[in-house]
């Protein structure tokens, strides 16, 4: 029976581990995680697997994992295993694993190595951009140039410390500009390297994830997925990691059309071929554009993420129709073109559940006891995956980020999102939950959204000036 | 006749001053005669107020990373305590200093208990923001979001695209919203159905770039305009609204009749300084006084004049008679409303029965003093045929009020 050795704790890692230890190859899991995850430790005790904890971004731990199980291929889930060589680690043990080298990783931990990227390959869908290694640089800039910026950490801190300004008031324009001067203080003490601070322009539109997987050889792009990034109720409030997605019918959106993710897939191919090039070594993984329809562009890319999007995962891999886990066996061993991904027409509406305190005050947000009503849920046909939450004894414990996700597959929107909502009541807590009622019910507000930008986009491409941009301001000129 | 208006920051890094200060200048054609900022910082609460219109209130010099504010006619709002700053849109039946102290205490309990017909934005010394929309759906009340940094709620969305933020929903009828730095949250206290959206509101006070009360005022009343036509078909040469409100009403009476559209007036000065009359409501739809018509436009002529709504008819009158003095052949009046016969009880300041002309004369009459060669007021049926549905108060129409609280 063939092994294979999962690193990661969260959501998405979860439902990776039901890919795999459902799959018909019988596939033993083991994991290695940094808490006990309720649900990866369920997959693992019904494949006889083991289930290790430790640090999942340590070399030696995971070297010393590999030696123990020797299994046939791995499945990394989060970013910063990646970004600390593990991926590399298991290559080096002779171990195939779906997951690209912290070089190919780079798209995703460098923001300024990805847009220059881009601009270096004349990839579509590039955004202006400039980095500045000191907080008085970037704040001189915001305050000194024109036009609507996106202030980010130039690494990836984990969905943190993303600063968008929409502009267009000039009146409002110092006070905006004075808080995210302030801001940029505590952007820049995110980010370890020289490079500190990312501006780029602001753009507007339906956003929207494309995952493709790639052996380095053959690409498979996945179902379309969305992501809704503001904390609170309505879409309103502070950056998370992901309070929830949608994907479907089929492989789209309802706000997206067929040539647009025909451009989408272009532009995630075109990009691993770039990376190849730039690193000289094979991509072997999942690249995922985190893209928007604007505008400027039609799609955009916001960022690349090397992994699964948590949520979106949890939106995307139940609707496989197909052996799942296999595909992930064929991508680590460079068989990808032999796989074939069938997929439930149906939509999907997943749902984060995060506790109070999240994502502003780490502290507030854990240990709190969570209580769910799993046989019930699952009998109403919802799916749970478990993110930040440890089983401790017999209780569940929050760990400071998203804790559950609840996942429903219907005919339509209206009732997938209704089966969550109703799960939800199922779920209790010693604190106040957050959870977003709004999610997959602004489908008609984003396809008016997407249409608006789709006049626009047209008429660029009919006038010749796609991608075309620029700002202007007495103080400093164009950029 | 209020606008109200609430901006809340997750980040203290914000000073939101500006945002109110322009955000209710997005909201001042609700009403106008008196307007206020309170902001809540580190050193609690501060407050400006004054008998002017938000665009001439002087621009804050106050800091602070949450606060409320306030435009429209009862010099009370903002009421600032230690405790908390409290706007309402609306009539409440309760004393406001009790009131205000118990929303701090308990939030759910004070709106629970209250008696009255109000939308209200309360902010606590704590931070917590309280918003809530009249159980009737009288009063409108909407929420919004910038980027991942503020929360704003607003009586129209006009408050919330001023300071360039996104529309995220309407309040419900009944709904209250709570926000602090961790969290938004729902809750239904009261439900009260069918719904009654106030017609006034729909008809002269919202902004024709707003969505309220589920629905795009400007389609509304270019459908209203079209409706009148259904009812009362004139036949003449030029259809013309009074500006700003009735221009939409004229543009669906011209595009259902084929009668060719007309710009009848221009305007001296800002729509809404230095207005004579006395009273709120006159003058926010008394525009007309500061209206000069445009000879070309209408002379020899037979013009169709389309108007918001009549209260004591003076205006009309003064409109038909500059009409007639620059040549137009006839002139007759539309009124893209029922009529205007009753009080409101739920602080649209209506004046009283005796100073509404419909109230106290018969058309004929109205038709002599206003001198107009006819006169035609749009039928209730048609104003639901309109909208689409009848779930509205009409109280001022019909003397039948949805809700007794006094
Ligand atoms: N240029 C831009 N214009 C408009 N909005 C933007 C822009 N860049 C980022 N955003 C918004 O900020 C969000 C987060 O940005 P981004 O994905 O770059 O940050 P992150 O912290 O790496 O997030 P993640 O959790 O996805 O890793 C995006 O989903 C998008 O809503």
């Amino acid at each position: 029976m063939k092994k294979v050795l999962l690193v990661g704790d969260g959501a998405r890692e979860n439902a990776l581990a039901e890919a795999l230890g459902s799959s018909e190859e019988g596939y033993v899991v083991y994991s290695l995680s940094s808490y006990r995850n309720p649900g990866i430790n369920e997959v693992v005790g019904k494949t006889g697997g083991r289930y290790f904890i430790g640090d999942i971004n340590s070399v030696e731990e995971v070297r010393r994992v590999i030696k123990e199980v020797n299994p046939d291929f791995g499945v990394i889930g989060p970013e910063d295993p990646l970004f600390h060589g593990i991926a590399d680690e298991f290559r080096k043990e002779g171990i195939p694993v779906v997951g690209p080298n912290s070089e190919g990783a780079m798209i995703e931990k460098s923001k300024v190595w990805m847009r220059e990227l881009m601009w270096k390959y004349s990839i579509p869908g590039r955004l202006r951009f400039k980095y500045f290694n000191t907080i008085e640089e970037a704040a001189k800039f915001i305050l000194e140039y024109g036009g609507s910026v996106a202030v980010k950490p130039a690494e990836q801190v984990g969905g943190k410390g993303v600063k968008v300004v929409a502009d267009i008031q000039a009146y409002l324009s110092d006070e905006k500009r004075r808080a995210i001067t302030t801001s940029v203080g505590s952007i820049a003490n995110l980010v370890k390297g020289d490079v500190k601070i990312l501006i780029e322009e602001k753009v507007d539109g339906p956003e929207y994830t494309l995952h493709v997987l790639t052996d380095g050889k053959s690409y498979l792009p996945l179902p379309l997925a969305q992501d809704n990034k503001n904390a609170y109720e309505d879409g309103i409030g502070p950056e998370t990691g992901g309070m929830g997605a949608i994907s479907g019918p089929g492989y789209l959106l309802p706000f997206i059309d067929q040539e647009e993710f025909t451009r989408s897939y272009e532009i995630v191919k075109i990009t691993a071929e770039a990376i190849e090039r730039e690193v000289k070594q094979s991509y072997i993984g999942i690249l995922s554009g985190q893209m928007m329809l604007t505008s400027i562009w039609g799609p955009t890319i916001i960022e690349y993420y090397a992994r699964f999007g948590d949520p979106e995962a949890s939106a995307i891999i139940p609707r496989i129709k197909s052996d799942f886990g296999k595909i992930l066996e064929l991508l680590a061993t460079g068989h990808l073109s032999r796989a074939k991904v069938e997929v439930d027409e149906r939509p999907s509406v997943v749902k984060a559940i995060a506790p109070l305190g999240y994502p502003l005050d780490k502290n507030k947000a854990s240990n709190h006891r969570i209580w769910l009503d799993l046989p019930k849920i699952r009998e109403m046909g919802c799916k749970v995956y478990f993110g930040s939450v440890a089983l401790e004894g017999n209780s569940l414990l929050t760990k400071g980020s998203r804790a559950v996700e609840i996942v429903a597959i219907e005919d339509d929107y209206g009732r997938a999102v209704e089966k969550v909502d109703k799960c939800f009541s199922l779920i209790s807590s010693d604190t106040k939950l957050l959870f977003r009622h709004d999610i997959g019910r602004t489908i008609d507000q984003q396809i008016e959204k997407a249409q608006i930008v789709r006049y626009s986009y047209k008429r660029r491409e009919a006038r010749g000036i796609l991608g075309i941009s620029a700002d202007w301001s007495p103080n400093g000129g164009l950029w | 006749m209020t606008g109200i208006l609430g901006v809340y920051a997750f980040d203290k890094v914000w000073n939101v001053s500006k945002f109110l200060y322009y955000g209710l200048i997005g909201l001042q054609h609700r009403g106008y005669s008196y307007s206020g900022i309170s902001t809540l910082g580190d050193r609690g609460f501060s407050k400006a107020s004054a008998s002017l219109p938000p665009e001439d209130l002087p621009l804050p010099d106050m800091k602070g990373w949450s606060g409320i504010a306030y435009t429209g006619y009862d010099k009370v709002y903002p009421y600032v305590t230690e405790e908390g700053a409290l706007v309402i849109d609306g009539v409440i039946k309760a004393d406001i200093g009790e009131f205000s102290r118990e929303l701090y205490r308990d939030p759910e309990r004070a709106i629970g208990e209250a008696e009255g017909v109000f939308s209200l934005i309360f902010l606590s010394k704590d931070g917590v923001m309280v918003g809530y929309r009249d159980e009737l759906g009288i009063k409108p009340l909407e929420i919004g979001g910038f980027g991942f940094d503020l929360a704003i709620l607003s009586s129209e969305a006009s408050g919330i695209a001023v300071v360039g933020g996104e529309l995220k929903r309407e309040i419900e009828p009944g709904e209250m919203v709570y926000i602090d730095t961790y969290s938004i949250s729902y809750k239904r206290l009261k439900d009260s159905r069918p719904h009654k959206y106030c017609s006034i509101d729909i008809l002269y006070q919202s902004r024709i770039d707003s969505h309220v009360f589920n629905l795009d005022i400007y389609d509304i009343r270019v459908k209203v305009g079209e409706q009148l036509y259904e009812e009362k078909k004139v036949d003449g040469d030029v259809v013309i609204g009074v500006p700003d409100t009735a221009i939409p009403y004229a543009i669906g009476y011209s595009r259902r009749s084929g009668i060719p559209f007309s710009l009848g007036f221009t305007r001296t000065g800002s729509t809404i300084r230095t207005m004579l009359a006395s009273d709120d409501f006159i003058k926010v739809i008394g525009v007309q006084l500061k209206l000069n018509p445009i000879k070309s436009a209408v002379r020899g002529k037979r013009v169709i004049l389309i108007d918001d709504s009549m209260v004591t008819g003076r205006t009309l009158k003064n409109t038909v008679f500059s009409l007639r003095s620059l040549g137009a052949k006839e002139v007759h009046v539309l009124i893209a409303s029922p009529k205007i016969v009753a009080r409101c009880p739920y602080g649209i300041p209506i004046p009283d029965e005796r100073e509404l002309i419909a109230s106290n004369l018969p058309d004929k009459e109205i038709l002599k003093i206003i001198d107009a060669d006819s006169i035609y007021w749009l039928s209730l049926e048609g104003l639901f045929k309109a909208i689409g549905h009848n779930y509205l108060c009409t109280g001022c129409m019909t003397k039948s009020f949805p809700k007794r609280w006094w």
